[in-house]
């Protein structure tokens, strides 16, 4: 058995570094993915708050996620968490029969929201439907 | 030049007829029953509301009729409120600041009453539709003017007493009164009757003019040289809430007023929403002490176009009511010279 398999030295080098190379790559690939999940739940973010009128906390105001069902209602204190991670973006609508409704866009380091609400100017007006009929007045 | 006057001229016939018409081609069912689903739901939380009555729905026009049909059958009136209102209204009529005042203390009652019991007035009504209609992301305004009915005085409308709504649809403004549309003033007990009258819903700005009139014109949604004045308005003849079930249009007389000579020919005419047969038209002409109930003497129905005609042979002072089948239309009064 002369003749045997003999790697030319060149090759030799360079599939050594082609080794290297692939196992330096592994660590390089479950790096990158680490870092990408890490980003995503920084971008969750918890939002709390309160939300009060003029005369101070609202009890039961409703805090909803915009185009969603997601929702929560304010406390006793107007405090309120909201019960789902919201991403920078996201739309919360803040409500209470009778006062203006309020949009509040989630920002990258929105945690905490202190949203005041005012009351709705209405003019209150009623006229009722009747099928009674129209009577004349007569002086006779 | 003229291609825009075709088109200038396409858009104003486009928008005269704003009203249901627009959307033989939507079943509304699958939203009405939505409505009905959403039957015990309240208004503590308007946006789950809107969400629920809206988001299995695919057109505009659907989700508005979700959104106005839960609000004709689950809001109520409340006569006691309504009288209360009216009455301080009137008394403050001169006094600009108090009725400030009443309005600010009455409007958190109604808010109050409204989220408790979902009672209110026709402001309440208005209200309600706008608010879960903007939610759903639906262009929807409060419109305040003038209701004539047989029960207001319509003689003497000195001040804004009713409210409705305008809705835009896909780039169209539409007239609905939800009010109106869920009952009426029961002369017997005062109470409000629930009966829902669909001729409320997206209704024809014409026949909508005869008896609502907005304190800003615009509201008409008619042009210029369609939209009565308000001297006209309020000269307008009486038309029920039963009118929306059986008109899309009220052509004449065009005064509620009548001043005519013996043997004079008069002339009435309408047209029609449905179908109707000659024998179910009726006039009941009351002349202060007695009233006979009569068919027309001469009725032509020609392609939903309905003209009547009467000869009064008698002088006098006669209120004139017209009814089809059971339901009250409209009323007129004749003074009759000899």
């Amino acid at each position: 058995m002369k003749t045997q398999f003999k790697f030319p030295q060149k090759s030799l080098g360079l599939i050594t570094i082609l080794m290297i190379a692939l196992l330096a790559c592994n660590p390089v690939f479950a790096q990158t993915e680490t870092t990408a999940s890490k980003t995503q739940t920084s971008q969750d973010i918890t939002v709390k708050g309160t939300v009060s009128d003029e005369n101070g906390p609202l009890l039961g105001a409703s805090i909803n996620l915009k185009n969603d069902k997601v929702g929560t209602v304010s406390d006793e204190n107007g405090a309120f968490t909201f019960p789902k991670a919201l991403k920078p973006g996201d739309v919360l609508v803040f409500s209470f029969l009778g006062y203006e409704m309020k949009e509040v866009k989630i920002q990258k380091n929105t945690t905490f929201l202190k949203v005041v609400l005012e009351t709705d100017i209405v003019e209150i007006l009623g006229a009722l439907e009747s099928n009674k009929p129209y009577k004349s007045k007569r002086s006779n | 030049m003229k291609l825009i006057r075709y088109i200038a001229l396409f858009i104003v016939a486009f928008q005269s007829n704003a009203q249901i018409s627009d959307f033989d081609d939507i079943d509304f069912q699958k939203a009405d029953s939505i409505a009905l689903a959403c039957k015990n739901e309240g208004l503590d939380n308007l946006p789950q509301l809107s969400y629920k009555l809206t988001s299995n729905l695919d057109t505009d026009a659907e989700r508005f009729r979700a959104i106005y049909m839960w609000v004709c059958t689950n809001i109520t009136n409340d006569y006691g409120l309504y009288s209360k209102n009216m009455k301080k209204r009137e008394k403050y009529r001169s006094d600009s600041l108090k009725l400030q005042v009443w309005n600010d203390a009455i409007t958190k009652d109604i808010f109050r009453k409204l989220l408790k019991n979902k009672k209110t007035i026709c402001t309440g009504y208005a209200y309600i539709l706008k608010e879960l209609s903007n939610l759903s992301n639906l262009n929807c305004e409060i419109i305040h003017g003038y209701g004539r009915t047989s029960t207001t005085n319509p003689d003497e409308l000195n001040a804004p007493n009713h409210s409705w709504n305008a809705v835009e649809l896909n780039g169209k403004w539409y007239l609905s009164d939800p009010t109106w549309a869920s009952g009426l003033e029961d002369p017997v007990s005062k109470r409000r009757k629930f009966e829902y009258i669909k001729g409320f819903f997206l209704a024809n700005p014409k026949l909508f003019a005869i008896n609502h009139y907005p304190i800003d014109q615009k509201w008409t949604l008619l042009s210029i040289d369609q939209a009565p004045s308000f001297e006209a308005f309020m000269e307008a003849p009486v038309i029920y809430g039963k009118a929306y079930r059986n008109l899309t249009m009220h052509s004449a007389p065009k005064k509620m007023h009548n001043l005519i000579n013996k043997y004079q020919k008069i002339k009435f005419q309408y047209q029609l929403l449905k179908p109707i047969v000659e024998d179910d038209i009726r006039l009941l002409i009351d002349d202060g002490i007695d009233s006979i109930k009569i068919q027309p003497s001469v009725v032509s129905i020609q392609d939903k176009f309905l003209t009547l005609e009467h000869q009064f042979n008698y002088s006098g002072f006669y209120d004139v009511h017209l009814f089809i089948g059971d339901d009250l239309v409209s009323t007129y009064t004749f003074k009759v010279k000899s």
